[in-house]
């Protein structure tokens, strides 16, 4: 089976746009949640890791003249990123496809139009169309495709797509997550209780919630066939192996004893070809809810055995919230960011590391010690999905 | 089994739930207006534990249900191998906007914790998973219009992957808010299908009702006319054995923009119409119709959004096959 290949990258957060104020974001690892601008956001904690005001693309019209909101403008900014840091310029159209991940969409339009008034016209806009400008700005005619499976739907498009090169379906496929302020979203995590005052602080004892944050990624993935047929200038890594499962035990809450976060994890590394020793790193889901992170902790050390206490993971979200349907993809390129430049940045320091989560979180840049990164994105309802990205060689 | 192999999973149950029907005679009637009290699921679901769950959600329990119960149940399919895939746009406009005036006119305290969780779209197709044990996978996809068919699509191809060995794909939608410019195109209900290799089936002693075969595409909406109906024409390509679309019976889902009209001209002249609602079920309606016609020849349903999305649904009759016991081990396909 071809291999898959990550060859170009684009990324927006709380950071700024662009892959090198990542990458050195992720190393100063500093980083606050702010209050949203929004007036009519009536919460008990409206504050998020939003992307800064000078990094928010301009309103644009796009596709059937309607206009597209923040979370298709991110989509644009990182696909056009991604598309430049891959140097693709004559890609097929027709080889090509996209798989975008969105929890909300441009839900923030809709939400504008409620207090702003609606636009004078009666047609239908949909909510979930970030993949398809992103189709239209790529010119890729192959399968275009949103995938909503809430907090863990970037890392299911990451590997949708790795799925449509390896059934032979396309040879490139623009891959990634898009988020962006939903009112809708922030005010219900607020009433479940879910959102943690002070920051986003994942495995530590003080945590009491998740903060979200805004952003998007986009991976180019490209068969390695085709990769070595255009002599691609940049291969970040392999996308060696993805698993799936899905808890079907709660609506909210995950399954306490893990068993299927624990499946998907294992499936992963199958399907990569390789054992939990040749794992390097972990960016876990870790979004700072109590018990997912526990239960992340305890499956992680089951996986790993011992290991688990000196593996070093990174803990993404602390340093740009939980960006939601965007979460995966953003983890996806960390990942990648890590196996390429063979390090694993700081953590954001906890104050207070919790011991019922007996896991590594080095706050100094540490080595890379292994060939593999891998991945994990959970999502209410129980959807799981593990990636496994590998050292490749163009 | 790979991707290529599609067409030997076959259709086993389908279920509809539908202010038209609660059969695939409802893809035969027009779209209007939900009459009050369509869908009570103390009738369809039972009278405890369902009241607080929003109507898409109930609708695409209530098809599963009927889909599961078609098809023979699931109890031969070991939990971690069965796979759903489940496509909605308006599943949860109207609670988003309901959610909305909640906060700007009060506070987010004021929202209900029973359906505040439902912010997340992928939550409508949960309890299915919940109460069916679907512990492969369960997607959920939300491309404009297209939705269903990639559900379809989508989750053939996971098992053709091997991410699971049973599939049940489905489409679920909800009547836009009130005040939404579109609302008269509202959809509301659902379509849930199970499908399963044939070899299964047969080995059961299950009906099959067909095969599917789901292609798509994108057509960016600013492309010049003629051009647009090649490019459509592409996307649509052949059908699974080099079938022509000139030789089935073809559904068009459609409206009036510039891209259904590229790919109606594609099409040419001899195709059904149907007006497209706002929402990816009516598309999977015409499958179920087409699915319980009694067709002999292959039959399609087509459908285009105006942001661009294309996609073709091959529903192909069952044949003389789809009746013979499993004979060889599971790797003939």
């Amino acid at each position: 089976m071809d291999d898959v290949l990550i060859t170009g990258l684009g990324v927006i957060s709380c950071l700024g746009s662009g892959l090198n104020a990542f990458w050195d974001g992720m190393n100063r690892a500093v980083s606050a949640p702010r209050k949203v601008a929004d007036p009519h956001a009536h919460m008990d904690i409206p504050h998020m890791y939003a992307v800064p005001d000078a990094d928010v693309p301009a309103p644009v019209e796009a596709l059937d003249g309607q206009p597209l909101g923040v979370a298709s403008r991110f989509a644009l900014d990182v696909t056009r990123q991604a598309m430049a840091d891959a140097g693709l310029v004559d890609h097929d159209p027709w080889r090509t496809a996209v798989v975008i991940g969105t929890g909300m969409g441009d839900a923030g339009l809709h939400e504008q139009w409620r207090t702003d008034g609606h636009p004078e016209h009666d047609r239908w806009n949909a909510t979930f169309s970030v993949a398809s400008a992103v189709g239209e700005l790529v010119g890729a005619a192959g399968p275009n495709t949103s995938v909503s499976n809430a907090c863990a739907a970037s890392g299911f498009a990451v590997s949708l797509a790795a799925d449509l090169i390896r059934s032979g379906e396309a040879d490139v496929v623009i891959a990634g997550g898009a988020e962006a302020y939903s009112r809708v979203a922030l005010g219900c995590f607020n009433r479940l209780g879910a959102v943690d005052p002070d920051t986003c602080r994942p495995f530590d004892a003080k945590r009491a919630g998740t903060v979200f944050g805004e952003g998007a990624a986009a991976l180019v993935l490209e068969s390695a066939a085709h990769a070595r047929r255009r002599s691609a200038a940049t291969v970040y890594a392999r996308l060696a192996g993805a698993g799936w499962s899905c808890d079907a035990h709660h609506t909210t809450a995950i399954e306490p004893e893990g068993v299927q976060i624990t499946r998907a994890m294992r499936h992963a590394l199958a399907e990569a070809g390789i054992g939990p020793a040749e794992l390097g790193c972990v960016v876990p889901h870790g979004t700072g809810t109590l018990i997912n992170d526990t239960v992340e902790s305890r499956a992680l050390a089951g996986l790993l055995g011992t290991a688990a206490l000196e593996r070093p993971l990174y803990s993404l979200k602390s340093l740009i919230g939980h960006t939601g349907g965007a979460a995966g993809a953003l983890a996806a390129l960390s990942a990648a960011l890590i196996v390429r430049n063979g390090t694993v940045p700081p953590n954001v320091p906890r104050t207070d590391p919790d011991p019922e989560c007996r896991v590594s979180l080095p706050e100094e840049a540490t080595a890379l010690a292994g060939s593999a990164v891998m991945v994990n994105a959970y999502a209410f309802g129980g959807n799981n999905v593990s990636l496994v990205m590998q050292e490749a060689a163009a | 089994m790979t991707a290529l192999d599609a067409t030997r999973v076959a259709v086993t149950g389908v279920g509809v739930v539908s202010p038209r029907g609660f059969d695939g005679s409802a893809a035969g009637r027009e779209r209007t207006a939900s009459p009050e009290g369509w869908f009570d699921h103390r009738t369809h679901l039972g009278r405890r534990g369902y009241k607080y769950l929003p109507t898409a959600a109930q609708y695409f329990l209530a098809a599963s249900n009927r889909a599961l119960e078609a098809g023979g149940g699931l109890d031969h399919a070991p939990p971690e191998s069965r796979g759903a895939a489940v496509g909605t746009n308006s599943a949860a406009e109207a609670l988003h906007a309901a959610m909305d005036t909640t906060i700007t006119t009060g506070s987010a305290t004021d929202l209900s914790p029973a359906t505040a969780p439902f912010f997340s779209i992928n939550l409508f197709g949960s309890r299915m998973a919940m109460e069916h044990g679907l512990q492969g996978f369960n997607l959920t996809l939300t491309s404009p219009r297209v939705a269903g068919l990639e559900a379809i699509q989508t989750g053939l191809r996971s098992v053709g992957l091997g991410r699971a060995d049973w599939l049940l794909a489905g489409a679920t939608e909800e009547a836009l808010a009130p005040l939404d410019p579109a609302v008269r195109d509202s959809e509301a209900g659902a379509v849930a299908l199970v499908l399963e290799p044939a070899r299964d089936a047969a080995a059961r002693g299950s009906d099959v009702l067909g095969h599917l075969v789901v292609r798509s595409g994108y057509l960016p909406p600013g492309t010049p006319a003629p051009e647009a109906r090649e490019r459509a024409g592409r996307i649509l390509g052949e059908g699974p054995g080099g079938l022509a679309l000139r030789d089935a019976t073809v559904v068009a889902v459609v409206d009036d923009s510039p891209v259904s009209a590229a790919v109606l001209g594609a099409l040419g002249t001899d195709v059904r119409r149907v007006p497209a609602g706002a929402g990816s079920l009516e598309p999977l309606l015409q499958i179920a119709g087409l699915l319980g016609s009694g067709a002999e020849g292959p039959t399609a349903v087509v459908t285009a959004a105006a942001q661009g999305n294309v996609a073709l649904c091959w529903v192909i009759p069952p044949d003389r096959t789809d009746a013979a016991p499993a004979a060889t081990p599971r790797d003939e396909a």
